[in-house]
């Protein structure tokens, strides 16, 4: 490994140039380290203890500029230089739109953008809360993208909110779609007359697509942040956000999407569904049917079926849909491969109310289901680490993301397990998602793929098939590549399920036989 | 003569300096936002800043969104007449009118309660939203040479106020002036570390006031050991004379207002890439420092 020098006499660049310069030398192909300091003794000291000491540094003085590259060959270090050179060149040419202002306060911001009506607001838990109180005061909706905000301060916005006509979504949401733009960790759909409110990011993910494969559209998707569907915070962002799709005029029909909620919640926006003059249907993961009937829904039992509902009643043709049913012959198939001995599902997914989708298909017909979002503490995971039969892991859970990124954006913990499960004999079917959108993973099915070919390729010396079933949920749309994710999995000998709700359905039956 | 401009406000030294005798000198080096000019006489620097940029010792601050407009270049000559800055002749700056600022810092308070919970939350704050890969170690660093930065600026800062704190100062200049000129940016995370912790030695009846003169010898041994730009800002920190958003930031941290406190910290945090967390970290621990010496437990 070669270590070069290059040093520009008396040269002052402002610190902020530096550090940007710094991080794209070092991201330059070929390049093992780049440095980009002022050539202080103490600097000098520092090269020495990494080995980067040249007598050209050496000899530089306080005020000249280090340039430092430590790369294979004489060619590289010499391209690392030219492109780094480009860089300072480069440095002040870029011109700055509009969206490069950047505000110390949510009232500056208000103050200078008088068109803005929404505010996002992403930073840490501790401070977002007061934010949010600022953004709400200044007239603006909300979406907080941040989580670790208390119960407490969640209600006290919410209720401000609501007095002040506002909409406030979240905490922790993650998921909107407002006036046709899509908000963090949403997927580029079709505008239509289709409005949802979700208590769930990659649920309403989920029924946004689908809706979008069926021809429909979306006319505003409203997150109302994990938590609102409990008891303490009473469902104020969701009643809220019924009552405003039912004064919305593109909006005809509403879609409802939660986790289970708290029953004193359920029943309030049951009674707000009764009142509600355009057609509502309710996804509420494992919701009981007879209760939302009662109340005048449509009950979806899984997100196809709400997405197939939703668009039926906004006028479709329903003889003209392909509905995408289970392939039955390829169940027949599969289970003749799976040996007597791989009796389990391992669902390995990045979004919550996926998983939940996919566990409650499994629990309809095994009584081992475990996860670590299982609300019944006997089927929790008892180490989050190892499985137990059939187990499906919610990778976005806190747990699994302390001092990380979501899974959607950067998959290594994911990979891992992956990789862990299918060396496991007694797994027959390996399920997960790919989900595809603004903010996620540019190739998440091409960051898998290596680990997938060698797990099926160990599996099979070992004389047995682990099935793998994938969904990408996006759309052709979507900033990263519809189509060539799919093709990804076919081409790597995985099933691809063309919606979440048959990925759970195709893992449960794949499985029956060994039960 | 392309430009002129007015001097919206400026540093009460720097005008009497401009006002009492014939300034001359050149252009040490040019920035986006601001300038920088050598006095022939003194060899001190002088900063000419846009009008987004604070008040500071040895700055005036222009009626003007950027200063590389008028193609400031370095080596320009700098002189007065009546009242007139002139760099060569592309710039006029008229300093009749400038509003002069004073930097003086609060004194320490007689109750620390206050303080104490303040220093407390700004550390946590800090925590949080400051920037790694100086002071703040960085939880991926870019490479070991960060990593090793890194390392060297945790060791140092603690030794340094281990021995302040055990009042072994000989030993603590030594352990300061191995700061001086380690660290990214133009001007070095421990220069920026110690310029923080030089303000809280001056603010007057603080428990550790009396070493005060602690910092001028820093600053003495060291002047070999940083650039110029940074040696400026750390000379004048040295006698307790900082840039506005710093004394702004210990105003608010002796008073109970947690939005004025969130306002001039985040001020502070925006100074530089990492240099204003690292200051921010000099005067937090500055202040701990003080505080442990006053007696009461951080």
């Amino acid at each position: 490994m070669l270590v070069q020098a290059l040093i520009k006499p008396n040269t002052y660049f402002d610190s902020v140039s530096l550090m940007s310069l710094s991080t794209k030398a070092n991201q330059i192909d070929g390049v093992e380290q780049a440095i980009i300091a002022m050539g202080t003794e103490m600097n000098k000291e520092v090269m020495k203890n990494v080995g980067l000491l040249t007598p050209e540094v050496e000899a530089a003085g306080t005020s000249d500029l280090i340039i430092v590259v430590k790369a294979e060959t004489d060619e590289l270090c010499e391209t690392a230089f030219s492109k780094i050179n480009d860089l300072f060149t480069k440095k002040d040419s870029g011109k700055k739109g509009k969206s490069d202002v950047k505000y110390s306060t949510i009232s500056a911001a208000a103050e200078n953008n008088q068109d803005a009506n929404l505010a996002i607001i992403a930073v840490n838990g501790a401070y977002a809360a007061r934010e949010a109180r600022k953004a709400l005061e200044n007239d603006l909706h909300v979406m907080m993208f941040s989580d670790n905000v208390s119960i407490e301060d969640e209600i006290q916005l919410k209720n401000l909110a609501h007095e002040k006509g506002l909409l406030m979504m979240g905490p922790d949401c993650g998921t909107a779609i407002i006036g046709n733009t899509a908000l963090c960790f949403a997927n580029a759909v079709r505008k239509g007359n289709i409005g949802i409110v979700a208590a769930s990011g990659t649920g309403s993910q989920e029924v946004s697509v689908r809706i979008h494969e069926f021809g429909g559209g979306i006319s505003q998707l409203i997150g109302t942040g994990g938590r609102d569907m409990k008891e303490e915070v009473g469902g104020i962002m969701m009643l809220d956000g019924i009552q405003a799709l039912e004064d919305d005029e593109e909006t005809k029909v509403i879609v409802l999407v939660s986790k289970p909620p708290a029953s004193s919640v359920e029943e309030k926006v049951l009674a707000k569904i009764k009142l509600c003059k355009k057609p509502v249907v309710v996804w509420f993961v494992g919701g009981d049917e007879e209760k939302i009937t009662a109340a005048g829904a449509h009950f979806a039992k899984m997100s196809k079926e709400a997405a197939l509902k939703a668009v039926l009643l906004a006028g479709a043709d329903e003889s003209k849909l392909n509905k995408r049913a289970l392939n039955i012959p390829l169940i027949e198939e599969v289970r003749t491969k799976l040996t007597a001995e791989q009796k389990y599902i391992r669902g390995l997914f990045s979004g919550g109310t996926l998983a939940d989708e996919a566990m409650h298909a499994a629990m309809e017909k095994f009584d081992n289901v475990y996860s670590n979002i299982q609300r019944n503490p006997e089927f929790r995971l008892k180490d989050r680490y190892t499985s137990q039969e059939h187990t499906f892991i919610d990778f976005g859970d806190d747990e699994y993301t302390q001092g990380k990124p979501h899974p959607m954006i950067d998959p290594s913990t994911r990979l891992e397990r992956f990789i862990q499960e299918a060396k496991d004999p007694s797994v027959g079917v390996i399920v997960m998602d790919f989900v595809l959108g603004y903010g996620a993973h540019e190739d998440p099915v091409g960051a898998f793929l290596p680990a997938i070919i060698e797990a099926k390729q160990q599996a099979e010396q070992e004389g047995r098939h682990l099935e793998i079933i994938g969904y990408v949920l996006g759309t052709e749309l979507d900033p990263q590549d519809y189509d060539e994710q799919i093709n990804k999995l076919l081409a790597a000998d995985v099933t691809h399920a063309s919606s979440m709700q048959n990925a759970g359905l195709l893992a449960r039956e794949f499985v029956v036989k060994g039960e | 003569m392309s430009f002129v401009r007015n001097i919206l406000s400026g540093d009460v030294d720097f005008n009497k300096r401009l006002n009492g005798s014939n300034f001359t000198g050149f252009v040490h080096s040019a920035f986006k936002r601001t300038f920088n000019i050598q006095c022939f006489d003194s060899g001190e620097l002088y900063t000419i800043a846009c009008r987004s940029i604070d008040n500071a010792p040895n700055t005036l601050i222009v009626d003007t969104e950027n200063t590389s407009q008028w193609n400031i270049e370095v080596n320009d000559r700098v002189f007065v007449e009546d009242k007139i800055l002139y760099i060569s002749n592309k710039l006029a700056l008229n300093i009749s009118q400038a509003i002069t600022w004073e930097s003086l810092l609060p004194p320490y308070p007689s109750n620390e309660e206050i303080l104490l919970h303040n220093v407390r939350w700004a550390r946590e704050y800090i925590d949080c939203q400051g920037k790694g890969g100086g002071i703040k170690k960085c939880s991926k660093p870019l490479n070991p040479f960060e990593a090793e930065t890194c390392k060297m600026l945790e060791q140092r800062t603690k030794s340094l106020l281990n021995n302040l704190a055990m009042n072994r100062i000989d030993l603590a200049i030594k352990h300061a002036v191995s700061l001086v000129g380690l660290g990214p940016g133009l001007t070095p995370s421990g220069d920026d570390f110690l310029t923080g912790l030089f303000t809280t030695l001056h603010m007057e009846h603080s428990p550790l006031y009396e070493h005060r003169s602690f910092c001028e010898k820093v600053t003495k041994k060291a002047k070999s050991f940083t650039n110029d730009i940074s040696y400026s800002a750390l000379e004048q920190a040295s006698i307790g004379k900082v840039r506005e958003s710093i004394i702004s930031f210990v105003n608010s941290l002796l008073i109970e207002n947690e939005d004025d406190l969130i306002l001039s910290l985040n001020k502070v945090l925006d100074i530089g890439s990492s240099s204003g967390t690292d200051l921010a970290l000099g005067l937090v621990c500055g202040l701990e420092a003080n505080i442990k010496a006053g007696g009461k437990p951080c």
